[in-house]
């Protein structure tokens, strides 16, 4: 029960080794190809909030897991927990778009004739974009903290206290988060079509985060399993964390849809402006979107055999993670990058750089402590759970 | 039916249930069927009952029902019936998803019900004498398949001997 993740050289070093290569790559590439300034600040912003979002909805799965008192996630609790690491990178990634805010949204532009953009200035301005960027991630930085602190001193101590508080900050961190999720996603994305509006889009940001997340512990699942960790995690925990991709994946589809078709129906012009951005000019990209993350997750993971092999599992994790990585693209390219847009060298590189980062973050952290929590009271629970 | 002799083993607790089924099962008694206020978990594998069928029948129903409805609607907008609704062409397939989900669902919803019903011979007339009353409030019941119903009952009473029961008869 005390095994633990070692995080040998050999892993650290391919890890950096990519990292360098592809941020070599991603200069040689922007020095070839001249993408020009917003489409290289669209790819950090995408690749930021693709990779905060797997933090979040890491944090996301442990607070609703939490206050809902459920026992199974308890082996896997590290995981997620070393997922909310990455927050304090994001935050500082996150700050980088001061430098190129006036290539990506339109709205900084002070001298704009705009009648719209001058109705929404008191909440797109560069000042209180700033304010409320640092709220959001002290918040989420703060109250992930307390987390995985609490549910950390689980390991030594047996004290049902940090139990209980680990529930309470669950519970402050999902009020918490259910609304600057929104807030968040229409500062940094929805803004990025400054006349546009949804009022969904809050919620259809939350549930691809949290299917990116769970695509993502299911990956590092498979990769511990790999390893030869977990050997306590078994068939019926996969079968959970499938279930879960298959509902989140359909609802996920649920929300592209009611905000597709009302805009589609509506037929008003504010309205449609974003979707035929998309399907004019993206029309492959924009099908390949709902297909990936529709069809792929809910016909691969249907029947009950294939949701208890973990290669499996994996394999439509890892289509689903590319799936929401492209429809990240499609919220973000096409409005900041205009004609520019595209999936070329640079936004591989770039995401691979940002992965390779990621997957180094949550692995060192989870190579500071043992695997399993090994006080928290749902743990016999957890390890004779059967789905 | 032919009326069966069931030797009735009753518990109050899950723990001691699953026991007696694992014995009974090794020791190659016939138990004739498990009652319990509650689904009870292992007890599917223990008594090596298989996967129910059902989702199976509810996914063909689904597709059934989502075809249907589909094949219903594209036909009354674009050949029986066509009419120009908000501008949009005859043949828009947004227009026909809600309707495709919603038919599905209940395809899928109502087959499974019927499957349900029928498969185990549930009928509104049917009559039924509950072999303990207390099976339907908290008793937990093993009903063991008795032939020759004296030498089965004591053959069960010493293979459970072990085991915390609250009556066998």
């Amino acid at each position: 029960m005390d095994e633990q993740f070692d995080f040998k050289k050999k892993y650290r070093n391919i890890l950096l080794i990519l990292i360098t290569g592809g941020i070599l790559v991603s200069l040689a590439a922007i020095l070839i190809s001249k993408p020009g300034a917003s489409r290289i600040w669209a790819n950090v912003l995408l690749n930021n909030q693709y990779f905060m979002g797997l933090s979040l909805g890491a944090a996301f799965f442990l607070a609703v897991h939490r206050v809902s008192q459920s026992g199974w996630h308890t082996v896997l609790q590290r995981l997620p927990d070393a997922m909310t690491t990455f927050l304090p990178v994001a935050f500082v990634l996150m700050l980088l778009i001061y430098f190129g805010i006036h290539n990506l949204y339109r709205w900084t532009d002070n001298n704009l004739s705009d009648k719209v953009i001058e109705g929404k200035k008191a909440w797109l301005n560069i000042p209180f974009f700033f304010i409320r960027l640092v709220v959001y991630f002290t918040g989420w930085i703060v109250l992930t903290r307390m987390m995985r602190k609490n549910s950390g001193a689980l390991m030594t101590s047996s004290d049902l206290k940090y139990h209980n508080r680990k529930i309470l900050f669950a519970g402050l961190f999902l009020v918490f988060y259910g609304i600057t999720v929104s807030a968040s996603s229409w500062d940094w994305i929805m803004s990025l079509d400054a006349h546009w509006y949804s009022t969904l889009f809050g919620w259809y940001v939350l549930i691809g985060m949290f299917v990116t997340s769970l695509a993502f512990i299911t990956l590092l699942i498979w990769l511990l399993k790999r390893l030869g960790y977990l050997k306590y995690v078994r068939a019926d925990h996969v079968h959970d964390m499938a279930i879960l991709i298959f509902a989140f994946s359909i609802f996920w589809t649920y929300q592209w849809f009611a905000q597709y078709e009302l805009i589609w129906y509506g037929h008003l012009p504010e309205e449609t402006s974003y979707y035929i951005t998309r399907v004019h000019h993206f029309k492959v990209i924009f099908f390949i979107n709902l297909g990936v993350n529709f069809i792929v997750p809910f016909f691969g993971l249907i029947t009950f055999n294939s949701k208890r092999q973990i290669g499996w599992v994996a394999i439509i994790a890892a289509i689903v993670l590319i799936g929401h990585w492209i429809d990240y693209w499609l919220m973000i390219m096409p409005a900041a990058a205009g004609d520019k847009a595209g999936i070329g060298l640079l936004e591989i590189c770039m995401t691979l750089v940002y992965g390779c980062l990621f997957i180094f973050i949550v692995l060192r952290s989870l190579s500071t402590g043992p695997l399993v929590v090994k006080n928290d009271p749902y743990l016999e629970e957890s390890l004779n759970y059967e789905s | 039916m032919r009326k069966r002799n069931n030797i009735i083993i009753s518990f109050d607790d899950e723990v001691p249930l699953l026991q007696a089924v694992k014995i009974l099962r090794e020791s190659k008694e016939i138990i004739t069927d498990v009652l319990s206020p509650f689904p009870v978990h292992g007890l599917d594998e223990a008594l090596s009952i298989k996967r129910s069928r059902i989702p199976v029948v509810g996914f063909i129903f689904g597709a059934l029902g989502a075809i249907l409805a589909f094949g219903f609607q594209a036909w009354v907008f674009t050949v029986s019936y066509p009419l120009i609704i908000g501008g949009k062409p005859f043949f828009s397939v947004p227009t026909f998803i809600p309707i495709t989900f919603e038919v599905t669902v209940l395809f899928a919803g109502l087959s499974m019900v019927a499957a349900l019903l029928i498969r185990s011979r549930l009928k509104p007339d049917i009559s039924f004498k509950p072999v303990d009353e207390r099976i339907t409030d908290d008793r937990f019941v093993i009903l063991v398949d008795a032939a020759d119903e004296k030498t089965t009952l004591n053959r069960v009473k010493s293979l459970l001997s072990g085991i915390h029961t609250l009556e066998i008869r």
